[in-house]
């Protein structure tokens, strides 16, 4: 079920200060995907979520959920959110500690009076589908976070709900099980073809686990894309540098071709992939991903996007080196192979790849 | 809705407010009037009759000896008690809780009894022994005397000490004193550089509340001081309004004054004392286990210290009670005794019209006053950790403000108040004085029941289809239950042992247990008082049980639905 949102807005007083946690939010989510709400803490994200779930009233504005308007300033609707019919995961996933894992899963069943024998089929079934089957009688306290986590989704899958809403719903596991829970998350829902709404600030999550991405910043969508769109193709600064680790480098457009774009900066000419809407003198970033630099051992080739420089700094992380080479007064940070028999203090050529090099509007 | 939840916040800090507020005012105005029934032009003569009396200096420095003297007794006890069980391999580890916990439901004044029983020089068990024994003429030991006072008023405040520094020591991280060994610090050097400074907040934070304790304490004082001629402020307050041709309770609300301003800022004291230690315990590291010391062959004498530790403080006050009740005079167990045993003091007890409405009211005051305290506490943890509003903050401060004041001092306070309305003389006085008195012993246990409901746990059910009422009986009264259980048991005992308040509260008809225990033990009528004792510590000991099974019973109802369908869903699999 689809999920339409319309100028959205809701402000907070809080400490004395004035905090817009929406502003004007439009925003159409699609039936049957994953849907990622991505951006730093205090963004709105979460507010965002809230007031779709119903916990939060919005100052103004209209929420759309398939064909019912469950929130509208203008009509005076507000549907409360146990007659909304979707379901959440929680960040701290809510298992209520005084139920059995059985009880806690059964509930939303419960709530709508379904036959006892309804009821049992269903949370067996369910339990088993998220890998906790024969967990019925286990106390809710006495499980591990990711079985709580387990739990969570079972009780949040349990009633069929049209959406889920998902609060950040990893950030309480450690890093190998959060990634280890993250692939099943993707499969669970791949599989059920179900509208899943997810918050969270984590980059990687975002990436791997959703069909659309969109990024906020201070109450406003920024950006709406695919993973890849949003991660090699941003129009925003902020959403580039936010996504990844990123070299931006301030400059001018100088002349705009059929399929590329030159830009003239600190470092020289950078010839970028093309960009709509850019005219020659525009002030521009262009942005390079450390993984698009070359790095090479001999200086002084020649050619467009090749720019020498020395090593200010190599640190090992594992599967390579990470470096800063200062070019000129800039600062670029870069992957090294480890393989390559570079140095502290070496001089070394680098290469942008022309179609990584992506012109943000600042 | 946000002006509902204000104006619930505003009409509790007006309740609250009226409770523990009110005394005060009426105890300032009070001390500077001229007589109760009228207040008469302001004045000073109080404060000059009564801090000008050549006996004032005296009672001062026993009061200083008194409580410094309880604190140091119950601190290290207390810090020897929490060490053995936090960093030793003692054995029989439950015993600690049982020392920390079960000595608050024995009654201070029959403790204070029992030891009075056992050392007075005329004719205490111990000393009639050991003068049989070793053939003396004089009784090698004397309670009624400040040294005495102290031993069973540190006895009495080990327990708050004890669960003031058990968790200190159990926060605190092995690997500071390790760090320091490591530099190359002796043990010595170590404890006297590391380990105590480290401590240091939470050591002084429990002296200075078995201060406050002391200085409110009128059980000690007035059944081992008095007889002794050993006054301090609590028993100074209680002469001037209970004893003598003229009652001045101008002169009392006086000397209160200075009572209330000391209880009051080492209370500050305490606070800034734990704020302190928090912030010592929150640099340790999380998750790691003290080493746990060795004691080799001195694990069984150590064991045997606090085995004899837990007799004294928990079997042998009952002991010496039931015994007492039993046998028509003070003799030492033997044969003789057990052959002259009989219930006389029990029937003349039984049939004592005056006991029998003291048991009535005290019941009366333990299960009605603690019910309406712990609904107050309720609604008043909900607004402080729920609703939390700007005004919440002042709400707090106040329901926990009459933790500083000494009773006895709050009860004259009262009793200003009091007298000028309908309410003077009945039971409805002590009930209000008690529920504004002990409010904190409902509202701590409530708040940790209201913190643990993290929003969340509600609103998930709101999300899966509960109404607000579904959810309240589903998820919110549930898990409340063990708070309100609690808070029911600290209020119910405090009540039925209520003393301090009710001395000066209680009018004739108006008898509660403790006040009739305190009477028979001012007119030595030893075998009536162990009999009351008895019945008291018996009803005490009714009602925490009843309201544990309560709450036991209450909280696997709500669960017996889930377990119904549980024994379905097994039984087709066992087909």
């Amino acid at each position: 079920m689809d999920i339409h949102i319309t100028k959205l807005n809701k402000t907070y007083f809080s400490e004395g200060r004035r905090i817009e946690a929406l502003f004007d939010v439009n925003l159409a989510i699609p039936a049957n995907e994953i849907f990622t709400l991505l951006g730093p803490s205090g963004c709105g994200k979460t507010t965002l979520l809230r007031s779709i779930v119903g916990l939060e009233m919005p100052d103004e504005g209209e929420i759309q959920i398939g064909d019912e308007i469950v929130f509208s300033t203008r009509k005076g609707i507000f549907v409360p959110p146990e007659k909304r019919g979707l379901s959440m995961v929680f960040q701290s996933y809510a298992i209520w500690p005084h139920m059995n894992v059985f009880d806690n899963v059964a509930y939303p069943l419960q709530t709508q009076k379904k036959p006892k024998e309804e009821i049992r089929d269903r949370v067996k079934n369910t339990l088993e589908f998220v890998q906790l089957g024969g967990f019925e009688n286990r106390p809710a306290t006495k499980l591990s976070g990711g079985q709580q986590q387990r739990v969570a989704l079972a009780r949040a899958l349990v009633a069929q709900p049209k959406v889920i809403l998902f609060d950040e719903p990893l950030s309480n596991l450690d890093a190998k099980l959060r990634e280890e829970t993250r692939k099943e998350l993707r499969e669970f829902l791949t599989t059920l073809r179900i509208t899943a709404v997810y918050v969270t600030h984590d980059r990687i999550e975002a990436l791997s686990l959703s069909d659309t991405v969109a990024v906020m910043k201070e109450g406003r969508i920024v950006e709406i894309g695919t993973p890849k769109q949003i991660y090699f193709d941003s129009d925003r600064r902020f959403v580039a540098d936010f996504i990844g680790r990123a070299n931006l480098v301030e400059g001018s457009a100088a002349k705009v071709e059929a399929d590329r774009t030159i830009v003239n900066t600190a470092l020289g000419d950078i010839v970028c992939s093309k960009k709509k809407d850019v005219s020659p003198g525009d002030a521009v970033v262009v942005c390079v991903r450390p993984e698009f630099i070359e790095v090479m051992e001999k200086t002084g080739g020649e050619g467009p996007n090749i720019f020498n420089g020395h090593i200010d700094s190599l640190i090992f992380v594992g599967d390579a080196y990470e470096g800063e080479i200062r070019v000129g007064d800039t600062v670029l940070i870069v992957r090294v192979e480890p393989t390559l028999d570079v140095h502290q203090g070496d001089e070394v050529a680098l290469r942008f790849d022309p179609d990584h090099c992506s012109i943000l509007l600042k | 809705m946000q002006r509902k939840s204000t104006t619930l916040t505003l009409g509790l800090i007006v309740i609250v407010g009226l409770l523990t507020v009110c005394p005060v005012v009426m105890l300032i105005v009070g001390s500077f009037s001229q007589g109760l029934g009228s207040f008469g032009t302001f004045t000073l003569e109080k404060y000059i009759q009564s801090y000008t009396d050549p006996a004032f200096a005296e009672i001062i420095l026993n009061t200083v000896i008194f409580t410094l003297g309880s604190a140091i007794v119950a601190t290290l006890l207390a810090l020897f008690l929490a060490y053995l069980n936090t960093r030793t391999n003692i054995p029989f580890k439950f015993l600690f809780g049982v020392i920390s916990i079960i000595p608050m439901m024995i009654p201070h004044i029959l403790f204070a009894v029992s030891w009075l029983l056992l050392l007075n020089p005329s004719n205490g068990l111990i000393n009639l022994f050991l003068k049989d024994v070793f053939n003396l003429t004089h009784s090698p030991f004397n309670i009624y005397t400040l040294p005495g006072m102290i031993l069973v008023e540190g006895l009495l405040d080990l327990p708050i000490a004890y669960l003031i520094l058990a968790p200190a020591l159990a926060a605190f991280d092995v690997s500071m004193e390790e760090s320091s060994k490591v530099c190359g610090a002796s043990n010595l050097r170590t404890l006297a550089r590391v380990t105590l400074p480290i401590l240091r907040p939470a050591i002084l934070a429990s002296i200075t509340l078995v201060i406050v304790r002391s200085l409110a304490s009128f059980a000690v004082p007035s059944v081992i001081g008095m007889p002794g001629r050993i006054y301090v402020l609590s028993t100074h307050i209680y002469r001037i309004i209970a004893t003598g041709f003229a009652t001045d309770y101008g002169m009392a609300a006086a000397v209160g004054m200075s009572a209330l301003a000391a209880s009051t800022i080492l209370i500050y004291l305490y606070r800034y004392l734990t704020a302190e230690g928090d912030r010592y315990v929150t640099i340790s590291s999380r998750g790691y286990r003290p080493t746990v010391i060795d004691l080799k062959k001195a694990k069984y004498p150590f064991f045997v210290v606090v085995a004899i530790l837990s007799f004294i403080l928990i079997v042998l006050p009952v002991l010496v009670l039931l015994y007492t009740s039993l046998v028509p005079y003070s003799m030492v167990p033997s044969a003789r005794a057990f052959s002259m045993m009989s219930l006389r003091h029990w029937t003349e007890v039984l049939g004592d019209p005056i006991s029998i409405l003291s048991v009535k009211n005290s019941m009366f005051l333990g299960i009605f006053g603690a019910t309406l305290g712990v609904i107050l506490s309720i609604f008043v943890c909900y607004a402080i950790v729920k609703v939390r509003t700007a005004a919440s903050g002042l709400l707090e401060s106040l329901s926990f403000l009459s933790f500083s004041f000494p009773g006895i001092v709050i009860g004259v306070g009262f009793m200003w108040l009091f007298v000028r309305t309908p309410l003077y003389a009945t039971i409805w006085a002590l009930l209000i004085g008690y529920i504004a008195t002990y409010l904190p012993y409902g509202i701590r246990p409530l708040t940790s029941a209201f913190v643990q409901i993290h929003a969340h746990l509600e609103e998930s059910s709101r999300v899966c289809g509960g109404g607000t009422l579904y959810t309240l009986r589903r998820i919110v009264i549930p898990l409340l239950i063990p708070g309100i259980v609690s808070a029911w048991i600290l209020m119910a005992t405090m009540f039925v042992r209520e003393l301090t308040l009710s001395v000066v509260l209680s009018r004739p008809g108006t008898e509660v247990l403790a006040v009739q225990v305190l009477r028979f033990a001012e007119d030595g009528l030893w075998g009536k008082l162990s009999a009351l004792g008895i019945i008291m510590i018996f009803i005490s000991t009714t009602l925490v049980i009843l309201a544990s099974l309560t709450g036991a019973k209450l909280t696997k109802v709500k669960t017996v639905g889930g377990e119904e369908t549980q024994k379905k869903l097994q039984e087709p699999s066992v087909k």
